[in-house]
């Protein structure tokens, strides 16, 4: 499994209630597809430093992850569906992690190097070899 | 007397600052620390003047794009109309 986070910027006239439907919502498209959520954290409202879809403001969540690159993918198909989400940054933290090793919500990122090269030695799956693009950039 | 005509600099170079202190992460999410690297109009400042390393200075510029496109940062402050 790979290791990525992303921030995304939510709407900053939602309600509480909809900042906590669109946690619920983006956590359960990671673990749906096996995914791990590691932590989700809302980073609260913040002006944006140019205006996007007419706003000047926004609520900053960063989520750190596990999974293969399809969740990636579901999730950043989800969030341009998603009137809510201004704009979504993915970057990939680690290539092999083993998921035992990162606890749910809770992320240590110290640890987290050392592990990495254990789980190398262990599993080294085929489709985890190759993947030379760091990040996934879309509007 | 030859007046000098090309002004001497000064001879001080600087240190690259994240080499100097290896406690001070780069990263994306902090604007803080990113905005000290660009200009008042939001360009990058060159490695010449800013004095950080080639490996620091290519980091720096990935961190700058990258806030950027999360909006933490602006592409230039002139607001198009």
């Amino acid at each position: 499994m790979r290791r990525y986070e992303t921030l995304f910027i939510v709407t900053p006239d939602s309600s509480e209630e909809e900042l906590k439907a669109v946690a619920d919502k983006f956590q359960g498209v990671v673990t749906g597809m096996n995914g791990k959520v590691a932590s989700y954290d809302e980073q609260g409202k913040k002006s944006l430093a140019y205006n996007v879809k007419k706003q000047s403001k926004g609520y900053y969540v960063l989520m750190d992850y596990l999974g293969q690159a399809e969740v990636v993918a579901e999730l950043e198909r989800n969030m341009r569906l998603d009137d809510r989400i201004l704009k979504y940054l993915t970057v990939k933290l680690a290539d092999q992690v083993d998921p035992a090793t990162v606890e749910a919500a809770k992320p240590k990122p110290k640890k987290e190097a050392e592990k990495t090269e254990v789980a190398e030695e262990e599993a080294q799956s085929p489709e985890d070899q190759e993947s030379e693009e760091e990040e996934t950039e879309e509007d | 007397m030859v007046a000098y005509r090309r002004r001497r600099s000064f001879p001080r170079r600087k240190v690259c600052r994240f080499c100097a202190d290896s406690n001070v992460k780069i990263d994306y999410k902090d604007p803080k620390l990113l905005k000290y690297f660009i200009t008042e109009r939001g360009k990058i400042i060159p490695r010449r003047i800013s004095g950080n390393c080639a490996r620091h200075q290519r980091e720096i510029t990935m961190a700058i794009k990258r806030a950027r496109h999360i909006a933490l940062m602006p592409y230039t402050t002139i607001q198009p109309h």
